[in-house]
This record gives C-alpha cells, structure tokens and sequence, in this order.
C-alpha cells in the first residue's frame, strides 16, 4: 500500500537509503584518501535525507522536510571545514593518506 | 596536715633547688638538707598517731569512683617514712661534702629531694595507682641520679638501662591493678584487702605475680636485678641512699604491705620466696668476684634484699622488715664510708689499687669494720638479729630448703665483706703499682681514671669535712644498736614485734620449727666464722700480706668467666629482648615499611597507571578505526533493539 | 553564633595576615598569637551552643549546623592550645605564610570538630588538607611528600564522601553527628558505608597498615605546622569513629570491632618497635605516635566505657606531649642544623633549659606516672581489661615498656654525652621560644594529676 503522497511504496525508500548509508560507511572505513571519505560522509548524510522527506510525504508532517533543510545546510558547512582542514593538511605534509595523520594517538 | 608537709616539703625543695639552682649555689645543698630534716620531724611528730589503730589517713582527692586518692601512715609506713627521711638526712648532709664543686651542685640536690618526694609518696598513699605514681617517680629520680654525669656514655646507658627495668616491674604493677580495679572496682588497699578472701586462687596468684614483678625489678631480684651494679655509676651518696638503703627496699615494702594477700596464696609465697632465696645466693657469689668497691657492695646489697624478700615472701614478715630496718643503716653507712676512700683516693675505686688504708681514712676504716660485722651478723651488731629472724622465721613457714639457702649465703657473705675489708685496710699502698701487674685489663685502667670527675682542684675538697664525717659516725650508732629492738627474753615480746602487732597477719601459724633459735643462731655463727676464716686465710695472713700484689694479679687473672661476667645474664637479656627488638624493629622500619607497605600502596596507584598503558592502545589516531567502533557500536544498538537482551 | 565565630575566625584572620608585608614577622605574630589566643579564649568559654542552617532538603535533608559536645569541646580547646603555642614557636622563612597557614588550619579543623552534619564534616575533612598541603609544597624538601600527604588523605576524603551520600540516600538526613533523635540506620549498605568511613578515619589517625604516608609527612613538614597536625589533625580520625563510626553504626561496628583491635594491637607494637632504630629524631616521634594512637583505637575498639573515658584522657594528653615533642625538636634542629640522632648529643651542658624542657615532654610520651600520659594509659588498659581483651592489655604493657626505650634513646641521644665539638653552639630557651611550651607542660602536669574534668564516663 501506499500511505500519503508517496508514488511508491514506503519500504523502497527504505531499502534505498539502507544501501546508500551502507555504502558511505563501507567507504569511510575502506578509503583512505580524506576526498573520498568526505564524499562518503555526503552519501549517508543524504541517505538520511531522503529517509526525512520519504517519512514526511508518508506521514504528512513538515518537520520532515525542515530537518533536510537543515542536514543540507550542515552538510555544506562540514564540507567547507573539511575541506579547508584537508587543504592545510595536505600543505604540511604532502600527503592525503589519513592514515599517515595520526597525531591523537593515545 | 602534717603529713603533706611531710610529703611536701621535700618536693617544694626540689623545685627550689631546680628552678633557682643557678642563684642558690652552694645553699642548694642546705636548703635540700633542711627539706629532709623538717620532712623527718613531721614523720616523727605523728609517731604517736600512727600506732594507734587505723594510723593516720588523710584523704586528698579523686579522679571518679573508685579512684580515690589519700595519704596513710601506719607503723609499717612510718618505719619506712623515717628510715627515708633519717637516713635520708644524713646522706643529703653528707652530699654537701661529696659533692662540693660538682658544675651540677644544686641540680643533685633537686634530684634528691624529688627522690625522697617520690618514695614518700610511694609509702604514704593508700591505694594502688598513688603506689604505682611514686613507684614510677623514684624509678626517674634514679635515672636522674646514676645519669647524673651525663656526659659519661656509661652513666647513660646505666641510667637507660636501670629506668627500662623499672618500667617493666611499673607494667607488672599495673597488671595487677587491672586485675584489682576489674574485681574490686576500687583502688583503696583497704578495699582490696577486704575484698581478697573472696579472690579465687588462680585471681589471686596472678595479682600477686604482677605485683612481685614490680617487686623484683625495683628490688633487683633475679633476672632483673642487672641494672643494680651498673646503677653504681651514679655519685656514692645516690648509691647510699638509694641503691642500698631505701628504693631498692620498696619490693620489700610492697610484699609486706600486701601480706593480706600472699598471705591465701601459697603458691604466690613459694614464687616470692624462691625468687628472693635465688637473688640471695646468686648476689653473694658475684659478690666474691667483683673489684670494684661499689660494685661489691651493689652485689651485697641486691644478696640482702633477697633475703628480705624471702622472709617476707613466704610471711616472716616482721622478719624481713626488720632487716630492711638494721640494713639501711649498715648499708648506708658502708657505702658512705667507701666514699670517703673514693674521695680520699682521688676518685679511686678499684680495691687492688687500694690497701694499707686504715692509717690514711681512720674514720672509714672503723665505719667499713662495724658495717662488715654488722652485715656478717656477729652477736651484738645489728644485722645478726634481723637476720636469724629471716632464717629462723623461713624454718618455721616450713621451707627447710629456703632455711639452708639462707645460712649458706650467710658464710659466703661473711667471705666477701671481709674479703673487701682486708684488701682495702691492710698490707701496703697499692695505688702506685703498675695496674697490669694487678691484672686490670687495660681498658679498664682507662675508666677508672675518669671515673668521678674531680670536684674541684683545690686540695680541701678531698679532705673530708664535717658535713662527711658526721653522718659516718652517727650511722655506726644505729648499725650497733639497732638490732636489740628485736632481742627479747621469751622471743616474742620484743619492742619490734610490739611495734608490728597490729600490721601482719598472725605469723603464730608457724609450726613450732624443728630447730630452736638458739641453735638456728649458732649455727649461723659457724657458717658465718667459717666464712670469716677463708677470708683471713686468703687475705690476712702474713704470707698471703706479703704477696699482696702476685696474690690478687692471680686472682684477677683466674676469676672464673661466669663470674664475671655475672653469669650472663646480662649478655641474655641483651642478646635475647634487646637485638631481639631493635632486629624487629630494623625489619619492619627498613623492609616491610617502605617495601611491603608501602609497596602495596603504590602498587595501587600503580595499577591506575598501567590500566591507563592498556587503554592507550585503543586510541590509535585512525579515523578510520574510530569509524569502525562506532559502527561496531551502531550494530549492537541494532542488535539490541531487533533481537533483545539473551536471557 | 559563638561557634561560628569559632570556625570564622581563623580564617578570616588567616586570609587577613597575607595583607601584611611579607617580611615583618613580629607584626605578624603578634596578629596571629592575638587571633588564638582570642580563638583559645572563646573555646573555653564556649557552653555546647549551637547554631543551624537549613542548606538543602531534597535529595536529603542537610544542614549547615555547629555545636561542640563533650569530646569536641575538649578537642577544640587542644587545637586553640597548640595552635597558640605553634604560632609563639614559629620561626621558619616566611613566618608570614606559615602563620597564615597555621589559623587556616586552625579554622577548618574547628570546622570539622564542631560540625553536626555528615556533609559538612566531608567538606571541612578535605579543606582542612589544604593548609597542610600548601605548606608541604612550600616548606617540604620534596614536592612529592605534598602530593602523597594529599593524595592518600583524600581518597580517604572520597570514601567519607560517598558513606555520606549513600547515608544521605539512605536515612534521608546528614544532620545526625550528636543528634539525640537519631536511629540506628538499618540498611544492607550499613556495612558499605561504615567502611568508608573507617577507611577515611584509619588513614588520617593512621592506624597500621595505613600508616606510610605518615612519617615522611611528618619528617619534612616545619616544627610549627607538624606540632597542630600530630596533635590535632591526627585526633580527627579517632573523633570520626568516636562520634560517627561508633555513634551512628552501634551494631555493626561492635560486629566488625574485632579487626580494628588486631590493627590497634599491630600499630601499638609495630610503631614502637620500629620507633626504636630510626635515625631521624622527627621519624622516632612519629613512630610513637603511630604507637601512641594505636591505644586509643584500641579503647574505642573494646567500646568499655571506662576505656572510652580514659580515651579521652589521652586524646587531649596525646595532643599536648606530641606538639611540645615537636616544637622542642624544632628548637633542637634550629640550633644544631641536623635532626639525625647520631650526629646531636650533649645539649644538656650548653642549653639546660631546653634539655629540661625536653625531658619533661619526653617523659610525659614514655607514660610517666604524675603527668597526664599516664593518667589516660593506665585508665584506657584498665577499661581495656575490663572488656575482656586481657591479651590486647598485656601486649599494651609490652609497647609501654618499648615507649621508655625509644623516648629515652630520643632523650639521650640528644642532650646526654659529651659535647659534640662540631656542632653549633647556641643560646639556650629564648623567653618566647619557653612560653610556647610552657601552657602545654602545665596541662600535662594538671591533667596527669587531676584529670577530673576530662574524666566523665562517655556511652
């Protein structure tokens, strides 16, 4: 069935944004270059912002929509940071390798 | 009120002495004489209310119930009382001879007015912690005194030594006060003695075991009389005073003031008894061997207090008592007419360096003459009846062992004193011989010469005045006399035991003895003669006076070990209980504080260091691991919420 | 409020006298002594007046509440007491701070003895580290001995705190020090909190094994400041388990009052023999202070109540000999610049007043009888025997006859022999230095001759 104005049923929504977060995560954890995983990071936000506008349409409420507004506008913010860290990391050491950055060790 | 002034006196006068010391001077020595003197009149003065029934009680104060505190003088105090501040008297006057020119004048003169403060109030209090405060205080005024040169290393570890001792006989002391307070719940003598017919036997023998520990180390009863010779490293007069004639007699007092209870304790009797017949021998065997004047004495005088402490142990009281009575004024007056030698010599003390004396110290020979009868108990001098009374009184309490203990001691005694008496007197001037040919060990030589420190450079310190000579001659009057008290026609109507009527538990218990007086007495005279003849024959003889120098350099060099070195005792108590602590004490301060202990504790801050080294580890700095965890995280989150807790 | 100036007082004092310039010490002094002197004054005349305030009722009821009973009346009086003769006998650099420090401390630990509230306790119990605690990092040779004094008393601190709250949890109110309405708690947790209280008070008495911080703190800590923590510092311990451990948790402390008499027996006996082989005259006397309070822990243990009253004796007995042993040691090492006992010897011919004075204290540690050691002794052993602990009583007598050995190796070793030629030669008990001591030798005599007003039968 399906609920509100959604075209299709809700589980496809679902199961998309399942595979997109999944693969954000596997690409977090499996790149090392920091381009990529700030791409990856993009992936799950957006899969978590599809999941907000899916459950809005279905269950008619506009909080939904409001949050994506919101997850874009950090979203974009974080990859003004994160790129402006990867830049100045990349001056000091020559490097993109994140692995190579691990000056928090314990 | 004039028994605190009695009491009192002496101690306002040790303060005085103390605090103004360095403005008195020479007064000091007046002021603490006039102290004792005004403290024996006020003794004397309540003669007569103290023989009355009950004597005389004061009460002063109190801590809480059953903590009361007063004075009490019966005759048995009194005797004690005017034996302490009599002789006391005289032995202050001597003092101001003695001690004429000492850096430390009047500082002596507080030191032996606390002493008589102290033993005063041991006598006079009528319960069991006042005791046990005096018993503490002439503990420290010893300390002071046989420490009283300070800077000699012996004179300290003497004084460490006889105050350690004396601490331990405090402790057996106050375990007998627990067991009283914890049974009578009170500290009065009059109480507990009412209270004792309702002890039990074992109750009982374990009071009168605390009680005889304190006994034994102030009366330096084996094996804690090895404080005693050392002791003597004190000034002769403090040696006198209270090394013979009165605090080593308080164990003497205490078992005689306790007759109510060794008298149900017949196992407590046989304890004492034993103990003191032991302490008799064992002194009047070291005795043999020592040659030092003092020290010779020391050992006659811890030999006679175990007789005192026989007799009154197993209830010849009025016995034992009376020898207490004849033997301060023979021993007071031996050791304060050795002094005279001592000063005469220059701080000699040595009897091989001695010899042909009689012409030098006129007055001391015939002191040290009467006193070495009196003690050797020849009829007529005072100790021949004070003593038969102790060996005939143990007879009659049923110890024949005790009885054959007490005569033997006699003969051997009679050895020594006359021993002591020829080597000094007689023959030639020995004081210019070369000491290795007498046979001192070297190092010895080395003590003798700094013994006394000079009291003053000027030659007429070292001629006795007055003030020394005086109480030399009154004491040969008593040390003559002083025994008759005790003699009687039908034996038992004497002024002594009509003095003691009231105090002690009937001692007419006594089986008839298997031997009579009379004959316990001759035979003591023989025993006693045959003494006398060993020494003649060893000492006096023409030969023997003429060898005087090869003579005694053999009996030096062949002087058993064991006797001298006083059958180790002393190396056992050493080896045993003092590096017996100080090893514990080093483990403990040295390995199992900072290292066990210790270590342990830091073992605990060390443990937060190494599980914060363990956690380390999982912060590797890799973004990517964190994001591992986190999903790891995330999983289990799922997991729980899709599957439960297992259960 | 005469409490609360009692608490106020030297604190607000104490913070006051670091307006005054740094270097005028006599200025200094005088403001101090004036301060405890008043504060000695007014902790006499004090009469058990309270004064409360409700601080917070939910979760519990707490209340910021003073008032002194018998046993703290007395203990504030002691730490008046020394706390005016330390500031008299002050006279190490920077006199200012020291001083300063020493009615800081005086302040909080009025603080904690007249606290009738848990919470307030825990509070003063840590603040009064502090004074000691800067003092160390400022006096101490090593910084080190600060943080283990510190950090050792203050786990102890944090257990109390957390008894307190769970108490607070558990019974609904920490007002209860002393409080006639109280209860006995019934909780499975009874016995979780009373071990941490004990733990906080057997580390600050300290009690063996929880002992080791002591002697080095009290090595290294100045003569003044070591004199009021030996003193009084170290009876916070032995007032916790009388007016808390022993108060709040009846049952459950004579349940467990077996282990704290083996660890009294232990301390008496360990502390004095280890007294007797240390080099350090300052070590000597902090081991026979573990020894010394190893016997009233042992008469709080046996919970007979003449030992309790006997206990008190002693407390305050304890508390007059140890500051005057630690301020005559102090006076020794200022004059001949060395504490080690193989090195001192033969003051008594170049300075007979101090050599008197360190006598008479001396002798008043050893338990001599007449003066108040004694007095406290004999009626804690008797108590002692009373409760049935024969064996606990004989092997006291047996640390009675080591206390004589290693005071009189203190003794001896210090003013006996000859002169040491090359120690300094010095004056002898300036006039001040002797009025430091004096007030405490006295009381040592009054009490060990009439201890009639500390010896009222406790619970």
């Amino acid at each position: 069935m399906t609920p509100g104005l959604l075209p299709m049923p809700l589980v496809d929504y679902l199961a998309l944004s399942a595979v997109m977060f999944f693969i954000g995560v596997t690409g977090v954890i499996v790149r090392r270059n920091p381009l990529v995983m700030l791409m990856s990071i993009e992936l799950m936000f957006n899969a978590a912002n599809l999941l907000f506008v899916a459950y809005a349409r279905a269950w008619l409420n506009d909080a939904g929509h409001i949050f994506a507004f919101l997850v874009i506008t950090v979203a974009a913010a974080e990859a003004a940071i994160a790129l402006a860290i990867v830049v100045i990391a990349f001056r000091a050491s020559k490097n993109v390798d994140v692995d190579e950055a691990s000056a928090l060790r314990g | 009120m004039m028994l605190l002034l009695a009491l009192l006196v002496p101690l306002a006068g040790a303060i005085a002495c103390w605090a103004l010391g360095p403005w008195l001077r020479n007064l000091a020595g007046w002021l603490a004489t006039a102290a004792v003197g005004i403290s024996f009149v006020a003794t004397l003065l309540l003669w007569g209310a103290a023989t009355q029934p009950g004597g005389v009680h004061l009460a002063l104060f109190s801590w809480m119930s059953g903590f009361d505190f007063g004075l009490t003088l019966d005759p048995l105090s009194l005797l004690w009382a005017l034996i302490i501040t009599g002789v006391g008297f005289l032995i202050h006057l001597y003092s101001i001879g003695y001690m004429h020119g000492d850096r430390a004048f009047a500082r002596f003169f507080a030191y032996m007015n606390f002493f008589i403060f102290a033993m005063m109030l041991l006598v006079l209090s009528d319960n069991w912690v006042g005791l046990l405060v005096g018993w503490g205080l002439v503990g420290l005024a010893s300390y002071f005194l046989i420490g009283f040169w300070f800077e000699r290393r012996s004179a300290v570890a003497a004084a460490r030594k006889a105050f350690i001792l004396n601490v331990i006989g405090d402790v057996g002391i106050m375990f007998a006060i627990f067991l009283i307070v914890a049974n009578v719940h009170s500290i009065r003598f009059a109480d507990t003695f009412a209270a004792s017919a309702t002890f039990g036997a074992p109750l009982l023998y374990a009071i009168c075991a605390g009680l005889f520990i304190g006994a034994a180390a102030k009366s330096a009863q084996v094996p804690l009389h090895t404080w005693l010779p050392d002791a003597m490293e004190g000034p002769t007069p403090v040696s006198a005073l209270i090394h013979a004639a009165t605090m080593v007699t308080a164990g003497v007092y205490l078992v005689a003031r306790c007759a109510p209870l060794w008298s149900h304790s017949p196992r407590a009797q046989m304890l004492v008894g034993t103990i003191g017949a032991l302490t008799a021998i064992v002194g009047a065997i070291l005795g043999t061997a020592q040659w030092d004047i003092k020290r010779i004495l020391a050992y006659s005088t811890m030999s006679q207090i175990g007789y005192m402490i026989m007799g009154v142990g197993v209830g010849a009281y009025a016995g034992g008592v009376a020898h207490f009575f004849t033997h301060a004024f023979f021993k007071a007056q031996l050791f304060l007419a050795s002094g005279l030698i001592i000063h005469a010599l220059h701080n000699e003390q040595d009897v091989r360096k001695m010899g042909g004396l009689r012409a030098r110290t006129p007055l001391a020979f015939w002191a040290i003459l009467v006193g070495v009868l009196a003690i050797c108990g020849i009829p007529g001098f005072s100790g021949f009846f004070s003593k038969d009374q102790i060996i005939q009184g143990v007879l009659e309490n049923g110890h024949p062992w005790m009885y054959g203990v007490g005569l033997l001691t006699a003969g051997i005694t009679a050895y020594y004193m006359f021993r002591l008496f020829f080597i000094t007197f007689l023959g030639e001037y020995r004081g210019n011989v070369d000491p290795a040919q007498l046979g001192m060990a070297p190092e010895a030589v080395g003590a003798e010469v700094a013994h006394e420190p000079a009291s003053t450079g000027s030659g007429e310190a070292h001629a006795p005045a007055w003030v020394m000579n005086l109480p030399v001659a009154l004491l040969i009057v008593p040390s003559v006399l002083a025994g008759w008290l005790l003699f009687s026609t039908d034996g038992a109507s004497s002024p002594w035991s009509r003095f003691f009527a009231a105090q002690f538990p009937t001692a007419a218990q006594a089986s008839a003895a298997a031997v009579p007086e009379w004959a316990t007495a001759l035979i003591a005279l023989g025993v006693v003669l045959a003494g006398i003849g060993v020494a003649v024959a060893r000492y006096a003889t023409r030969s023997a006076q003429a060898n005087a120098v090869a003579r005694l350099r053999d009996e030096s060099l062949r002087m058993p070990k064991l006797l001298v070195n006083a059958f180790y005792v002393d190396t056992l108590i050493d080896g045993v209980f003092v590096r017996g602590a100080r090893l514990l004490g080093s483990l403990f301060g040295r390995i199992l504080d900072p290292h066990v202990i210790d270590g342990a504790v830091r073992g605990v801050a060390a443990s937060a260091v190494g599980f914060g080294v363990l956690v380390r580890a999982l912060q590797s700095g890799l973004v990517r691991a964190y994001a591992l965890v986190i999903v790891l995280g995330v999983g289990c989150f799922l997991a729980y919420y899709v599957f439960g807790i297992p259960r | 409020m005469l409490v609360l100036v009692l608490i106020l007082l030297p604190l607000i004092a104490g913070a006051l006298l670091f307006l005054l310039p740094r270097d005028d010490v006599a200025m200094s002094k005088s403001v101090g002594a004036v301060a405890a002197a008043a504060v000695l004054v007014l902790a006499v005349a004090e009469r058990g007046e309270s004064w409360a305030w409700r601080w917070f009722s939910h979760p519990f009821i707490a209340e910021i509440h003073f008032g002194a009973t018998y046993l703290s009346h007395w203990l504030v009086v002691l730490l008046a007491l020394c706390t005016l003769c330390a500031v008299l006998a002050s006279n190490v650099p920077r006199t200012r701070n020291m001083i300063a420090a020493l009615l800081l401390l005086e302040g909080t630990m009025a603080g904690l003895f007249l606290a009738r509230d848990l919470l307030v306790f825990a509070l003063f119990w840590d603040a009064m580290l502090l004074p000691v605690f800067f003092v160390l990092i400022g006096w101490a040779e090593h910084p080190a001995t600060a943080w283990r004094y510190f950090t050792y008393n203050f786990a102890g601190g944090l257990t109390l705190l957390l008894a307190v709250a769970a108490f607070g949890a558990l019974y609904g109110s920490t007002d209860v020090i002393g409080n006639p309405a109280y209860h006995a708690i019934a909780s499975a947790w009874a016995p979780w909190m009373l071990a941490g209280f004990a733990f906080a008070f057997l580390v600050k008495t300290p009690v063996w094994p929880f002992h080791t911080w002591m002697p080095q703190t009290y090595e290294e800590t100045p003569a003044p400041m070591v004199a009021v923590v030996s003193a009084v510092q170290s009876k916070a311990g032995l007032y916790g388990f009388i007016a808390i451990a022993f108060a709040l948790f009846p049952s459950y402390f004579r349940q467990e009052a077996p282990i704290l008499i083996v660890l009294a027996v232990i301390s008496m006996l360990y502390g004095a023999l280890v007294a007797l082989v240390q080099a350090d005259a300052k070590r000597v006397v902090a081991y026979s202070s573990l020894s010394h309070l190893g016997l009233i822990v042992l008469a709080i243990a046996s919970q007979n109540p003449l030992a309790l009253s006997g206990a008190l004796v002693y407390i305050v007995a304890h508390g007059l000999f140890s500051a005057a042993l630690f301020l005559v040691l102090g006076y020794v090492e200022e004059r001949e610049e060395t504490r080690s006992l193989a090195r001192l010897g033969g003051l008594g011919w170049a300075n007979p007043r101090l050599t008197g004075v360190f006598c008479i204290t001396a002798l008043a540690a050893l338990g001599l009888p007449g003066l108040a050691g004694f007095v406290g002794e004999l009626i804690i052993l008797i108590g002692v025997y009373q409760a049935g602990l024969v064996w606990a009583a004989i092997l006291a007598l047996v640390a009675v006859v080591l206390a004589s050995a290693y005071m009189l190796r203190l003794l001896q070793g210090a003013t006996n022999g000859a002169e040491v030629p090359d120690l300094p030669v010095r004056r002898d008990l300036t006039l001040l230095e002797g009025l430091a001591v004096a007030p405490l030798l006295a009381a040592l005599l009054y009490f060990g001759v009439y201890p009639h007003a500390l010896l009222v039968l406790m619970r």
